[in-house]
C-alpha cells in the first residue's frame, strides 16, 4: 500500500474534534460548498496559493519567479488565479509570508509517522486522531490506509464527514474507524441544496445505515442564524430516539472570512448566534432526550 | 476526589483583606521602584523613609565576613519597622533585601578581576562567582531545635570545635540573636495592638500572636500556628539576606503539627487555611507539595497539601508553589485540584516533573531514593533540603556569542563552510564553559570568607556541626550548575545557513554575512528569508537536528571535566530566567533573522511563532520540542505554556491539562509553568496594566502581578499567548 493524499493542515492538541487530546488532519478537497465554510482552502483537491496582502513587503520576488504571469502589479498586487498552476515558486520566494501554498501531498505512511508522535497524549486522554477536511471521504484509499495504520498502532480514530458519498465508501471505513463525527447541516433537501450545493438524501440515508451498523456517531450541527437556524428544530425531531452518542451544536463564527479573502473568494457573512440563542437550542434538544453539547460561544 | 475545603465567609474576608492590601502595597512599591519589578513578586513591605547605616569592618566600605554580616544583619533586624497585618494570623514582614541597605559583597582583593576580559568578550554577566542562596534549607532542623535550640547549637559547637578563628560561629550566633530579637519585637508589638484593639476577634488574634511569638522565643514550635509563625520568621530573615527563597516540602513540614492539633481539637481546616494564606502573604518563598516517599512506596499528598492549595487559591496573589508530578494514580487528585484552580484563577502552582528531575539526578551518580527527595524550591531549580549546594540559576552562558565569534572566524578564513563553523562554535563554547569552571573554583575559595550563607547554614545538615559555610563543604553534596542559553537562537541560525546558503544556495555566505553584520539594514528580504525557515520545534526541521546537536555537545562539554583546581562537580542546565531581553540587548544580529538587541530564545524553548506551514502551533508541539532537548542531568529546563482558556472551555479542560502535564513528565520534561487566561484578557492587560491590577501570571518559574512587570517582560508573556498568530 502506498496511498497518497493531499492535506492542508495538521493540528495537534485539538480538543474540539472528538474526545480527549487529538490531532486533527485536514484533508483537502470537498464535494460540498457550504456558504459559511470556515475552511475554504479545503474545497479544491489541488494546492492553492493564499495571499495575505497585509504581510507583503513589495520585494517583487513573486513577479520575477512566476512562469505564468499570475502576479500583476496594478494599483495593488493582484493575482490572475486563472493562470495559476499552484507550482508554489512564488510562495517559496515569499519570505514575508504573504504568499503561502496550501495543500501538500503526503503518503499515508509519512502522515502516520507525523501523527504518531503524539500517541502518548492520545493514550493518556482517551483521544486520538480525527480525519477532517474538506471531506476526508473524498480520498478513500488514503483515509482507509491511515485508519488501518492507526488501528494497528492502537491509536483511536474519528472520521469527520458530511456523509455525501456512496455508502460503499463509508462501509469500507467501518472496520477501522472508531468514531464518526457526522455533520448534519439542514433537514429539508431544498434548504440543504441551497446552503451546500447538494441535497441531503444520500447523507441521511448513510447516517441511518451507520446507526444500523452500530457505529459510534457524534452528530455535529452548525448553528447559523439566517441560514439553517430555522430547520434545526426539525433536525432535533429527526434525531430524537436515534442511538447517537452525542449531538454537538456548533455556533457559527467568522474565522473563515480572512481565509476566503486570501483566496479571493466572495465573503458571505452570517449572524453569530448569541449565547442565549444557543442555550435555547440546546434546551430544545435536551427536552427531546437527546444528549447534546453546545460549543463555540 | 478530595472535597474542596469549606471556608466560612469570615475567614474568606480575612484572606481577601490580605489580598487587597497586597494589591495596594504593590502599587506603592511600583511607584518607589520606577514603575516595574521584573523579579519575583516578593512580599516585602516598602517602608518609605527607612534607612540603615552599616558598620563596615574596614576602610574598603564593603560589608563582608560572617561576623560582620551577622552583626549588621542583627542590627538591621532590630531597626526595620515592625509590621502586623490586622487580618493575618502571623506577625512580621521584611523590608527589602539587605544589600539595598549595605554594600555587601566580595572584598576588593577577592573580586574576580582575572576573568573580566573573558566575561566581557562573551557577555557573561552571571558567572556564578558570589552566587548566593541557591540551596534549599531543611526546615525540620528549625522545627526540631527552635530558635533557642539553634542558639544553643551554635554556641555548643563553637566551644566544642574551638576553631582558631570564631568568625563563622560569631556571625551565626548574631543571626540567631537577630531572629530572636525580631521575634520579641513583634511579640511586644502584638501585645501593644491587642491593648488598643476593640474588635473582639482581632484583639484575641493579637494576643494569640504575642503568645505564639513568646513561645517561639523559649522553645521549638509545637502547634500548627507556631510552625507557620516560625516559617514566617525564617522566610522574612532569609529573604532579607540575598533574597533567599526556599522553604521545602511544605505539606510534609506542616503535617505533623496539623494532625496533632486536629487530634487535640484545637485547629479547624479553615483556621489552617487562613494561617497558610498568612504565610503566603508574608512572602513568596518557593515550596513544593506532593511527591513520593524516598522509596517510592507512597505518595506524600495529604489533606495538608489541599489546605495549602486552597490557601493559595483564596489569597490569589503571586505565590511560588510547585506540585510534584509523577506517574502513579496517587499523584492525580492533587494535580487535578491544582489544574482546576489554574483554570479558575488564570495561574497557580507550577509543576515539577519527577521523571526528568529524578532520572537526571541518578545520572549524576545519586540513588533514585535521594532523587525523590529533591524539592522544587527555586525559580527553576530543585535541591535536596539541607544537604545539597547546587547553585542552579546563577550562571548564564549565552551561546549565541560563541556562534557569532565562530561565524566571524570562518568568514575571515575565506573558505566558510558548516563543518568549520561548527568546530569554531565548539571551541568558543569550550572557552565559555571553562571560564565558568575556573570561576567556580574562585567562588569556592572566596565566597565563604566574604558572603557566607549566614541564614541557610543554620537550617542545613553540617555547617554548624563542622563550622564550615555550606558553599565550602558545609553540606555533603556540591554540584554546581552551568546554564547554557539561547539554544533556539543558535539552532535556528545554523539551520538558516544550512538551508538558505548551503542547500538552496539562495544566498552566498558573503551575502548572508554582510546582511547579518549590517543588522539587516536595507536587507529585510534576506532577514525574512533567514527567519522563515522551519525553526526549532517544527517537526522534521533542520533546526531540530541542530538543537539536539548543540544540546549534546554542551552537555558533554560541561561534564567533560570537573573544575580544574578543586575538582568540584559541574552540571549542565538550560535556564535563561526571564532575562532573554537583557541577554539580547547587547547581542549583535544573528542569522536566524534576529536583529541587534532583540531578545534571545528562552531556556530550552522554541521561539514564539516557530510553527509554520503545514503544522499549526499547539501546546503539544512546543512541549515535545522542550522535552527533546532537556540537558538531562536533573536540573530543570522549563516549558511555559500559556493556554487560551477559550480553547478549554468545554468540560474536560482540567483533564486535558492533566494529560498534557503527565505526558510532558513521561517524555522527560522537568518543569511546566502554566497560565490560562483568555487572549483578550492578556491583550487588554498589556495595553492597560492598571485595568487588571490583580492579574497574576507565571513569568517563568516565579509568578508576579502582570501589572508589576516592565513592558518587555509583559511582552514575553503576550508573545507566548499569541504564538499561534505570529
Amino acid at each position: 500500500m502506498a496511498a497518497e493524499g493531499i492535506i492542508f493542515n495538521i493540528q495537534s492538541f485539538s480538543v474540539q474534534d472528538g474526545p480527549g487530546i487529538r490531532t486533527t488532519v485536514f484533508f483537502k478537497g470537498c464535494n460540498l460548498r457550504c456558504a459559511w465554510c470556515h475552511n475554504p482552502e479545503s474545497w479544491k483537491f489541488e494546492p492553492q496559493i493564499q495571499f495575505y496582502p497585509e504581510k507583503c513587503i513589495g520585494c517583487g520576488n513573486c513577479f520575477s519567479v512566476c512562469p505564468n504571469g499570475v502576479h500583476v502589479a496594478a494599483e495593488e498586487h493582484i493575482l490572475r488565479r486563472e493562470n495559476c498552476t499552484a507550482c508554489g515558486r512564488c510562495a517559496d520566494e515569499c519570505y514575508a509570508g504573504a504568499l503561502a501554498l496550501t495543500g501538500r501531498r503526503m503518503t499515508a505512511e509519512e502522515l502516520f509517522r507525523r501523527i504518531q508522535v503524539d500517541q502518548p497524549y492520545y493514550q493518556k486522554s482517551g483521544g486520538g486522531v480525527t480525519f477532517s477536511g474538506g471531506e476526508c471521504m473524498m480520498q478513500p484509499d488514503f483515509l482507509a490506509e491511515l485508519l488501518h495504520l492507526c488501528r494497528e498502532a492502537g491509536i483511536q480514530t474519528a472520521v469527520d464527514t458530511a456523509g455525501h458519498c456512496p455508502w460503499e465508501k463509508l462501509e469500507r471505513m467501518l472496520s477501522d474507524a472508531d468514531l464518526f463525527l457526522y455533520d448534519l447541516k439542514a433537514y429539508s433537501p431544498a434548504l440543504h441544496k441551497k446552503l451546500t450545493g447538494v441535497e441531503n438524501g444520500q447523507i441521511l440515508s448513510n447516517f441511518e445505515k451507520l446507526l444500523e451498523y452500530g457505529a459510534r456517531v457524534i452528530v455535529r450541527i452548525p448553528c447559523i442564524p439566517g441560514a439553517n437556524w430555522e430547520e434545526i428544530p426539525q433536525l432535533a425531531d429527526y434525531l430524537a430516539g436515534k442511538p447517537v452518542e452525542l449531538v454537538e451544536l456548533l455556533a457559527y463564527h467568522k474565522l473563515g472570512e480572512g481565509k476566503r479573502k486570501a483566496l479571493d473568494m466572495a465573503i458571505e457573512s452570517f449572524t453569530v448566534p448569541s449565547k442565549a440563542d444557543m442555550q435555547e437550542m440546546t434546551d430544545l434538544f435536551e427536552s427531546k432526550g437527546i444528549p447534546v453539547r453546545c460549543s463555540g460561544v | 476526589m478530595e472535597e474542596r475545603i469549606v471556608v466560612s465567609d469570615a475567614y474568606r474576608a480575612r484572606i481577601r483583606s490580605m489580598h487587597d492590601t497586597k494589591v495596594k502595597l504593590n502599587k506603592e512599591k511600583l511607584a518607589a521602584y520606577g514603575g516595574s519589578i521584573d523579579i519575583d513578586d516578593h512580599g516585602f513591605i516598602y517602608f518609605d523613609g527607612f534607612t540603615f547605616q552599616p558598620d563596615y569592618p574596614d576602610e574598603s566600605g564593603v560589608l563582608y565576613g560572617c561576623r560582620a554580616i551577622g552583626q549588621n544583619l542583627r542590627r538591621f533586624l532590630n531597626e526595620i519597622p515592625v509590621y502586623i497585618h490586622p487580618d493575618s494570623a502571623l506577625t512580621g514582614a521584611w523590608a527589602g533585601v539587605f544589600q539595598n541597605f549595605a554594600n555587601i559583597g566580595l572584598r576588593p582583593e577577592d573580586r574576580p578581576v582575572q576573568f573580566a576580559e573573558l566575561h566581557k568578550k562573551y557577555g557573561i554577566t552571571q558567572s556564578g562567582i558570589g552566587g548566593m542562596n541557591h540551596l534549599g534549607p531543611d526546615m525540620t532542623i528549625g522545627f526540631r531545635d527552635g530558635l533557642p535550640g539553634l542558639l544553643e547549637k551554635v554556641r555548643w559547637y563553637r566551644q566544642f570545635n574551638a576553631p582558631a578563628d570564631t568568625d563563622f560561629y560569631d556571625g551565626e550566633e548574631a543571626v540567631v540573636l537577630g531572629m530572636m530579637e525580631y521575634t520579641a519585637r513583634h511579640r511586644d508589638y502584638a501585645r501593644e495592638l491587642a491593648e488598643k484593639e476593640t474588635d473582639p476577634f482581632r484583639r484575641a488574634n493579637y494576643e494569640k500572636m504575642a503568645d505564639v511569638n513568646d513561645a517561639l522565643l523559649n522553645r521549638p514550635p509545637r502547634t500548627f500556628r507556631e510552625a507557620c509563625q516560625f516559617l514566617a520568621i525564617f522566610q522574612s530573615v532569609d529573604r532579607t539576606y540575598y533574597a533567599g527563597g526556599a522553604l521545602g516540602q511544605l505539606d510534609e513540614l506542616l503535617r505533623p503539627f496539623y494532625e496533632k492539633d486536629v487530634k487535640d481539637g484545637v485547629l479547624t481546616d479553615e483556621e489552617a487555611v487562613w494561617m497558610i494564606a498568612s504565610l503566603f502573604y508574608n512572602d513568596t518563598h518557593y515550596s513544593q507539595i506532593g511527591g513520593q516517599l524516598p522509596d517510592g512506596s507512597r505518595g506524600l499528598t495529604s489533606h495538608v497539601s489541599f489546605l495549602i492549595l486552597e490557601a493559595a487559591h483564596l489569597l490569589h496573589i503571586p505565590y511560588n508553589l510547585a506540585v510534584r508530578v509523577y506517574e502513579d494514580e496517587s499523584c492525580d487528585p492533587l494535580l487535578r485540584r491544582a489544574v482546576e484552580y489554574i483554570l479558575e484563577d488564570g495561574s497557580g502552582p507550577s509543576f515539577s516533573l519527577s521523571e526528568g528531575i529524578e532520572t537526571g539526578y541518578t545520572r549524576q551518580g545519586h540513588p533514585r531514593e535521594l532523587a525523590r527527595m529533591r524539592a522544587k524550591v527555586g525559580c527553576n531549580w530543585v535541591a535536596l533540603p539541607g544537604i545539597e549546594y547546587p547553585l542552579q540559576d546563577v550562571t548564564r552562558l549565552n551561546l549565541a556569542w560563541a556562534f557569532l565569534y565562530a561565524l566571524d572566524e570562518v568568514m575571515e578564513s575565506g573558505n566558510p563552510n558548516l563543518d568549520d563553523l561548527w568546530t569554531h562554535f565548539l571551541a568558543h563554547m569550550k572557552i565559555m564553559v571553562n571560564c565558568i569552571k575556573d570561576g567556580y573554583d574562585w567562588h569556592y575559595e572566596v565566597v565563604s570568607r566574604n558572603t557566607p550563607e549566614v541564614v541557610l547554614n543554620l537550617f542545613c545538615h553540617g555547617p554548624i556541626e563542622r563550622g564550615v559555610n555550606s558553599a565550602s563543604g558545609g553540606v555533603d553534596i556540591i554540584n554546581l550548575n552551568v546554564d547554557g542559553i539561547a539554544l533556539a537562537t543558535v539552532a535556528d541560525s545554523f539551520a538558516a545557513i544550512e538551508q538558505r546558503v548551503v542547500r538552496e544556495k539562495k544566498l552566498t555566505w558573503q551575502e548572508m554575512y554582510e546582511a547579518v553584520k549590517s543588522n539587516f539594514e536595507g536587507k529585510e528580504n534576506i532577514r525574512l528569508m533567514l527567519k522563515n525557515i522551519p525553526r526549532f520545534g517544527n517537526p522534521d526541521s533542520l533546526a531540530n537536528n541542530w538543537a539536539l546537536k548543540i544540546r549534546d555537545s554542551y552537555v558533554a562539554e560541561v561534564l567533560s571535566s570537573k573544575t580544574p583546581k578543586h575538582h568540584l562537580t559541574v552540571i549542565p542546565g538550560m535556564f535563561s530566567h526571564g532575562d532573554v531581553f537583557a541577554y539580547g540587548k547587547r547581542l549583535p544580529a544573528t542569522p536566524n533573522g534576529r536583529k541587534y538587541g532583540d531578545p534571545i530564545s528562552h531556556s530550552a524553548e522554541p521561539d514564539p511563532g516557530f510553527a509554520q506551514g503545514l503544522v499549526s502551533f499547539s501546546p503539544t508541539l512546543k512541549a515535545n520540542a522542550v522535552a527533546s532537548v532537556q540537558p538531562g542531568m536533573g536540573n530543570s529546563a522549563p516549558l511555559h505554556l500559556d493556554i487560551d482558556v477559550d480553547m478549554l472551555q468545554r468540560a474536560g479542560g482540567a483533564d486535558t491539562l492533566c494529560t498534557l502535564i503527565h505526558v510532558h513528565n513521561q517524555m522527560g520534561g522537568t518543569l511546566l509553568n502554566l497560565n490560562c487566561v483568555t487572549k483578550e484578557q492578556i491583550r487588554q492587560a498589556h495595553a492597560d496594566p492598571d485595568s487588571q491590577p490583580d492579574l497574576v501570571v507565571r513569568v517563568t518559574g516565579y509568578s508576579a502581578f502582570f501589572a508589576s512587570l516592565s513592558k518587555e517582560y509583559r511582552q514575553q508573556v503576550v508573545d507566548r499567548y499569541l504564538s499561534d498568530e505570529k
